[in-house]
Order: structure tokens, then C-alpha cells, then sequence
């Protein structure tokens, strides 16, 4: 500890009188000095170097038509024709509709589900049980798109399960598949999205309610406050801050809405209703090999997302009493 | 300049780094562009032989040392195994070679580009790509190397397999497998890949009715239906962005025209044949003889019930493919198989005219200007054409794997046939017959009748005499990256939701609004442009093969 005070810049008229030269020197001096320190950070630094920032520099194809053959350098220039091209394209803007739809839905639905799911289980007392339902909702998390997708693919089939309860209700009289009804796909999209993530998504919420001082809840209680009073005057406002680390990461990924689940999903039928940015991307890029075009579309994609969480954070850190969580 | 100061001092780490950044990035990027447009200029031989028309170089190279190549495959599943089997230990002692497979995908061979360390060999499997459409940039062409290391090459390869790959330099850099001429064709000997088939319980019980007109089509549907209620009466192939069956397979069955009256392209999708037979499906599903499920099902569920029996019928594209399958279910149930019998025909008289393989083929090899020893590469290719190389991959070693009936067919030895049949995968790991197909070729498969399963040979010949080449449409889309190829695109998704959405019509009406809003998205994405590009591009592809 006394050695990291030592490299503090202390900013005093004093350091504005040496040179350059000597700036340098004391610098390596502490630089050394604080060696052990520095040499955790470095492998950090450099695996960021290597795989975050030398990569941006490919982001130049989305000004040049590229191909696979062509180098970065080789690769002719064609200015913002990617970019025009994006601005008329019918479909990009369909996928963009989808994108922003399925989006708000999971953030409506989906992001207060978990903090639900929190609570009650926090509130429960019985621990079997309690251990028992994070079992159960944490499980669909652990596997993958493809996985589910075939499962709900299966269960949603004209005599699958899915059918066969309605039929067996007396609700339908005749199995329909609703993976071909492109209306329902944004909230098929929604809410299996949420049966996978919602237990995981309580995770974090959990461990804050853990945290809470117990000693608050004995004097609500004394005072007369009853259950819920308790969770709205006391759980709550002790999680507002990781609710708005929360709200703040899931805004500034409103435009990466899940590409796994849309690709298992999708199909001719409920493609106008499906195709988000990312499957776009995927479909331009990579089977069309129109590389320049998709780079494109994700640095915009990209730019967007900084705003989003830039704006999110303004405005969580307005409601938060003007601390910022970044 | 002192505020300056203080801000480097106390920024100094990550300005260093992002001057390290810069750098690397620089030096990252200096070091490619070498991919080499170079022109080439072929070594000598310096003595080893010399190149003779009537015998191949391999048997003429004095090379005493191993020769060492380095061959990529654009293909992550390529058995990259060499020298340890039947097939490529053969290969390696007759050619006196050592192959060190590479794979990888696009962003591999891109790598290879930019940084210009290039393998010796290359295979790709899009003909179309940027890749082959540029490989007078990288690869040394073939008739240069057949010129001066083996003229036997020319012998071996097929004339217009050249031709068609024949670059606007007159030269052909690349050359594929499964290339099927007109003379293949004429031959007899490649077997049709599409069949209407019916699982033959199904047939007899309903008593073995004609299906080839709309009207006996659906009629043979509804009875199925009602006599065997927990069969899906009809099936297709899996749709994913595609048509499945139902888009030129089905257009094949019905013999719709390749081209209108003046050569030029002619959309097919809107044949007044094949959309009457598109009314006929639709009928067919409003009956409830087409599962809903057949539209979302992906590849996987479709083969699950083909394995199972789950279609009555299946106008199925890929018998080759759905050989396992089938044989699966024809081995379970003894009694019953699919065979292939006539299915829906022209409703104004024209024949079937079923596709294969065309001469485009499917993966291409090239050998690049960076290849240590061309002369060996291009040794290695008139080896694989060649029949004693077919020979070798596909039956192995005479004697040893198989062996020659007098009328020219070849079966395996019992021992070779006993193992394909009980242990497939020892089968592939000691002889791998039939799986190194860089220059593989159907009429050579024909050769042997073990090389099909037996649950699809009847499927097979009842193709015979159907096949006719779709040369002409080869290769016709737009280049990659233009406007057209994107709309292209674009219309052709519209298409595949549109192909869906005429057989789930729920009335007449509806069937004719969803026709005429694709018509109307090809009026407005610059069709006409594509319908001249595509007119353009089967001209020169005539001209290529010197059709009239």
C-alpha cells in the first residue's frame, strides 16, 4: 500500500518544472517499483490489444468491397456505398422493426420477471423448497438454442405436446402449428426467451437481497409493516442500484436480440416477423458472402448501441439521485 | 504544453498501448497484400523426365526424394488423415508423395490470401465465389502445366469440363469432381437423385392407383388418408431458405421448360403447368394430406421420418443422401420399402426432365502459384482423373478390395463387403474407398453395384432415361456484391415464403393475391435487370459448350 502512494501524481507546482526527460525517468522508476502490480495488468492489456483493438481496424471493409480473397489493403474503396445501399434496403428494415419489437417485449416482460422471481423465492422460508425452485429455473439456461429450439420445434409440431394439451382442454379442435403464424412469433420469441433466462437472471438480484441487514426487516417488523410493505419499502430500494447495472446492460443490447434462438426458429412462413439484425448480418455475410455489406450493418448496429447505453445511463443515474453505476 | 505533460504522464500506460496498438496494426497489415499477382512462370524439370502425351508423368519422375505438399480444404468435416489407409497409402507410394491436409473456412483461406503463405493445393466448393472467379490471381493454370509437365493430363480430363471453366485469358485454373458432361448424360451411367416414392404397403392397399394427374393425385391422397390416418399422406423435402422439393425438383418432374422460345431466360416458378400442379398441393392441404409440420420441420425431422415410414409419399430430392435412411427403414421393416412409382406429370404433355450433378460439379481444385513443385501437383491431378486412379479411390486395390466381373463391373471380396456391411467405420478408417472425392465421379460408382445401399437401387432405375442436363442454367446469377445479386436474393427469400404460402392458401382467392404479390416484388426489384444478366450469362455458357 505505502508503495502505490508513492506513484500518485501529486500534480504540485513543483512537477510542472521538470523536463520531459526526467517525466520519462520517474516514470520507468515507478513503473519498476510497482512492477509485481503492473505485470497483472499487462497480460490484460495485451490480450485486449490483440483480439479488441486490432480487430477495429477491419472495420474498414464497410467502406470497401471486399471479398475473400482481397487483404484489407488490396480491397477497393467504395465510401459509404454500404451504407446507402443499408438506408433502401426494404429488408434490413423489417429486421430492424423485428429486432427493436422482440426486443422491448423481452424488456417489458422479461426484465422485471426476474425480479419477481427473486423476491418470492428470497420470501420463501421453507429451504427444500426454495433450493428446489432455483433448480428448476435455472435449468433451461444451461442449454443451448439449438437444444430448446428443437424441443419447442417438436412441441409445437401439429401433434405435439403443445397441441395436444389444447386438445385434450377442448380449447382447438384441429392441431395448428404456431411456428407458421407469423403474428405469434414475437411473443413465441419473448416468452421462450424468458422460461430460458428468467432463473438465471435472478441470480444476481439474490445475492444483493443476501447483503440486506437483516436488522432493517426486525424493525419494519416491530413497527407493523407487513410483507409487502417490507419488500417495497426495504428489498427494493437496497437493489436499486444492481436493477439499474441490469437495465442499463440489457438497453445497450436491445439491438442484439438472440441470433441462436431466431435462427432455430425461423422459417418461410414467419420470416417478415422473425428476422432480426443479427440473423440478417448472418445471412448477408456469411451464406451470401457479401462481407463488406454485413460489417456495415454491424458498425451502425454498433454506434447505436453505444448511444443506447450512453442514454441509459443518463437516465439511470437521474433516477438513481445522480450517482452513475458506470 | 505542461497541461499536455501532465495529461501524457498520467495517461502514459494507455497511450503507450494504443501506440503499440497502432503499430501492430500496422505491421499486421503490412505484411499482407503478398497473396501474389505475380504472373507465373513455371520452373523446370531440370532432367527428371521428359513429359510424354502417351503415359502420365507420375510413372516418368525420377524425383528420388518424397515430394511434400500441403493441400487445403475449405471444409472443416475433410478427413485429414494421409497414407494410413487402402486408398491413400497407395496414393502415396505410387506418387511418391506426402500430403499434409489442411482445413478450415472462409476466414482461413482468407488468411492464406492475405498473408501469402499459400498451400500447394486448394479446394473450394463454390465455383461461383470470388475465390474461383479470381484464381487467375493465385492459381497456375492447367493447361500451362499439362504443356510442360504432363500432356497425359489433357487425356484424362474431360474436354468440356475445361471449357467451362475456361477463363476470359482462354486458360482453366481449376478443376472439379462430380462434373457431369453431355456425355455422361448420353452414357446412362450416372443415376437419378429425385424420385416420387411410396411406401409399398401403402401402394398396394390402396391398390396401386395412376397419380400423374392433379385430379388421380389428390384422389390417391384422401386415400391414404382415410386408410392409413396416422401417416402424413404427403411429403417433401425439409424447406429451410430453400423450396425443399417443391421449387425446380418438382418444376424437373413436370418437364417445365429451362428456357423460352428465344433461348432467353424463362421464370419458372410462374409455368402455368407448374402452378396448376401448385393449385393441386393446395388442395391436396386444405384436405389435411400436408402436415403444417413439413413446412418448419428442418433437415434432421425430416429424415426422422423418413427413417420411421412417417410419409405415405415423398416426392424426395436426394435419394443418395436418404440411402441410410431409407435402408434403416427397410431393414426394420422387411415387409414394406419405399419404391418410386410415376408421380404428378405434366398436365400438357411434356416429359420429366430430372437434373444431375451438372458440369459445374461440386468442389473445385487449384493449384497455386506458391506450389513448391507444380510439376508433382499436376501429377497428382492426371493420377486421380485418371481410371486407375478412380479405380483405386473408388474400389480400392484389385485383388486386395475387389475385383473385375467380365462384363466390366467390380464387387468387393467378400471379406471387403462383410465389413462395409457390419463395421462401416472400420470400413472408412482402413480403406476409405469412396471417400477421397476430389476427382470423384458418378459413372465410376456405377462400376460397382455395392456402392449403393439396397433400398435405393429401384429408386434409382426408375430415373433412367429421365435425366436431361440443365448445362445452360448453370452459373447464371449475378456476381457477387452487385446490386442484382442482391435483389436477387431478396426475390428469391420471396420466393420461398411465397412457394409456402400458395400451398397454405386458404381459398382460391388467396392463392391468386399471394401469386400476384410476388409478381409484383419482382416488378420492383430490378427483375428484368437479373431476367437480362441470366439471358446474357446462358449465352456464353452455349457458347462454352457449343450448343446451338
Amino acid at each position: 500500500m505505502a508503495k502505490l502512494a508513492v506513484t500518485q501524481p501529486s500534480g504540485s507546482n513543483l512537477n510542472e518544472k521538470r523536463t520531459i526527460g526526467q517525466k520519462i525517468k520517474e516514470f520507468a522508476v515507478d513503473f519498476w517499483r510497482q512492477r509485481e502490480l503492473q505485470s497483472m495488468i499487462i497480460p490484460g492489456i495485451i490480450f485486449m490489444i490483440i483480439f479488441c483493438y486490432i480487430p477495429i481496424y477491419g472495420l474498414t471493409i464497410a467502406f470497401k468491397s471486399y471479398t475473400v480473397i482481397d487483404t484489407l489493403d488490396s480491397a477497393p474503396w467504395v465510401g459509404m456505398e454500404n451504407f446507402k445501399i443499408i438506408m433502401s434496403d426494404r429488408y434490413f428494415w423489417d429486421a430492424v422493426i423485428n429486432t427493436l419489437g422482440i426486443s422491448f417485449l423481452k424488456l417489458g416482460i422479461g426484465f422485471i420477471i426476474p425480479i419477481i422471481l427473486a423476491i418470492m423465492i428470497y420470501e420463501l422460508s421453507f429451504t427444500r423448497m426454495k433450493k428446489f425452485v432455483q433448480t428448476v429455473s435455472y435449468l433451461p439456461h444451461f442449454l443451448s438454442w439449438i437444444v430448446l429450439g428443437g424441443m419447442m420445434i417438436n412441441w409445437f409440431s401439429t401433434t405435439g405436446l403443445f397441441n395436444q394439451i389444447l386438445l385434450d382442454l377442448g380449447i382447438i379442435s384441429k392441431g395448428q402449428n404456431i411456428l407458421l403464424d407469423p403474428g405469434k412469433y414475437w411473443w413465441i420469441a419473448t416468452l421462450s426467451d424468458i422460461w430460458k433466462e428468467a432463473g438465471w437472471g435472478t441470480i444476481l438480484y439474490l445475492a444483493i437481497m443476501a447483503k440486506i441487514d437483516p436488522t432493517y426487516y426486525e424493525a419494519a417488523k416491530i413497527d407493523g409493516a407487513s410483507r409487502l410493505r417490507q419488500i417495497w419499502n426495504i428489498t427494493l430500494p437496497n437493489m436499486r442500484s444492481i436493477i439499474s447495472l441490469n437495465l442499463i446492460l440489457t438497453v445497450s443490447g436491445l439491438l442484439g436480440s438472440n441470433l441462436d434462438q431466431t435462427l432455430v426458429l425461423m422459417n418461410s412462413q414467419n420470416r417478415e416477423k422473425a428476422e432480426v439484425i443479427n440473423s440478417y448480418v448472418y445471412r448477408m455475410g456469411l451464406t451470401q458472402g457479401d462481407f463488406s455489406y454485413a460489417t456495415a450493418v454491424g458498425l451502425g448496429v454498433s454506434i447505436v448501441s453505444v448511444i443506447l447505453l450512453v442514454t441509459a445511463n443518463k437516465v439511470t443515474s437521474k433516477l438513481n439521485d445522480n450517482q452513475s453505476v458506470l | 504544453m505542461i497541461k499536455m505533460n501532465r495529461v501524457l504522464r498520467k495517461k502514459g500506460l494507455s497511450l503507450g498501448a494504443i501506440l503499440l496498438a497502432v503499430m501492430l496494426t500496422i505491421t499486421a497489415c503490412g505484411s499482407g497484400g503478398g497473396g501474389g499477382s505475380k504472373s507465373a512462370s513455371l520452373p523446370d524439370l531440370d532432367g527428371r523426365y521428359t513429359p510424354d502425351p502417351s503415359t502420365p508423368a507420375w510413372k516418368l519422375d525420377t524425383k528420388k526424394e518424397t515430394t511434400d505438399l500441403t493441400w487445403y480444404v475449405n471444409a472443416d468435416w475433410w478427413n485429414t488423415d494421409f497414407g494410413k489407409d487402402t486408398v491413400t497409402k497407395k496414393i502415396k507410394e505410387d506418387l511418391n508423395i506426402n500430403i499434409k491436409f489442411i482445413t478450415g473456412d472462409d476466414t482461413k483461406l482468407n488468411t492464406f490470401f492475405a498473408g501469402g503463405d499459400m498451400p500447394d493445393i486448394i479446394t473450394v466448393f463454390d465455383s461461383n465465389s470470388a475465390v474461383a472467379q479470381k484464381a487467375s490471381t493465385w492459381a497456375l493454370p492447367l493447361n500451362d502445366l499439362a504443356e510442360k509437365y504432363d500432356p497425359y493430363f489433357n487425356q484424362v480430363a474431360a474436354k468440356d469440363t475445361m471449357n467451362w471453366f475456361q477463363q476470359k485469358d482462354g486458360k482453366t485454373y481449376g478443376y472439379p469432381d462430380y462434373s457431369n458432361t453431355q456425355a455422361d448424360y448420353d452414357s446412362g451411367d450416372i443415376p437419378a437423385k429425385t424420385a416420387f416414392i411410396i411406401r409399398q404397403d401403402v401402394y398396394e392397399a390402396i391398390g396401386k392407383p395412376s397419380m400423374k394427374t392433379p385430379e388421380e393425385f389428390v384422389s390417391a391422397m384422401e386415400k391414404i388418408k382415410s386408410q392409413f390416418p396416422s401417416l402424413i399422406p404427403f411429403g417433401f423435402n425439409s424447406i429451410g431458405t430453400g423450396t425443399g422439393s417443391l421449387g425446380d425438383v418438382l418444376q424437373d418432374y413436370l418437364g417445365v421448360p429451362l428456357e423460352d422460345k428465344d433461348g432467353k431466360f424463362y421464370n419458372r416458378n410462374l409455368d402455368e403447368d407448374y402452378l396448376t400442379w401448385l393449385k393441386t398441393l393446395n388442395t391436396v392441404y386444405r384436405n389435411g394430406d400436408i402436415s403444417d409440420d413439413s413446412f418448419a420441420d428442418d433437415g434432421t425431422a425430416f429424415e426422422e421420418k423418413v427413417k420411421s415410414g412417417k410419409y405415405a409419399t415423398i416426392l424426395l430430392d436426394g435419394v443418395p443422401q436418404q440411402g441410410g435412411n431409407l435402408q434403416t427403414f427397410m431393414t426394420n421393416n422387411p415387409e414394406d420399402k419405399y419404391i418410386a412409382v410415376d408421380g404428378p406429370q405434366s398436365t400438357v404433355g411434356n416429359q420429366p426432365t430430372l437434373n444431375q450433378s451438372g458440369i459445374t460439379g461440386w468442389m473445385i481444385n487449384y493449384i497455386t502459384k506458391k506450389a513448391k513443385d507444380p510439376a508433382k501437383a499436376i501429377q497428382v491431378f492426371t493420377y486421380l482423373l485418371s481410371d486407375e486412379g478412380q479405380a483405386l479411390v473408388n474400389f480400392g486395390i484389385e485383388g486386395e478390395t475387389y475385383k473385375k466381373n467380365s462384363d466390366g463391373t467390380v464387387e468387393f471380396l467378400p471379406a471387403v463387403k462383410e465389413l462395409q456391411l457390419t463395421n462401416s467405420d472400420k470400413f472408412k478408417k482402413d480403406y476409405r474407398m469412396g471417400e477421397f472425392i476430389f476427382f470423384g465421379h458418378d459413372r465410376y460408382k456405377a462400376l460397382n453395384k455395392d456402392s449403393s445401399p439396397e433400398a435405393i437401387k429401384q429408386l434409382q432405375e426408375w430415373g433412367n432415361g429421365k435425366l436431361k442436363p440443365h448445362f445452360i442454367l448453370e452459373n447464371i446469377n449475378p456476381d457477387q456484391g452487385t446490386p442484382e445479386a442482391r435483389s436477387l436474393s431478396a426475390i428469391d427469400t420471396t420466393w420461398n415464403t411465397t412457394l409456402v404460402s400458395l400451398i397454405r392458401a386458404k381459398t382460391d382467392d388467396d392463392f391468386n393475391k399471394t401469386l400476384d404479390a410476388y409478381k409484383k416484388f419482382l416488378d420492383e426489384n430490378n427483375w428484368s435487370k437479373i431476367v437480362e444478366i441470366r439471358s446474357e450469362k446462358m449465352q456464353a455458357n452455349r457458347d462454352k459448350l457449343g450448343i446451338k
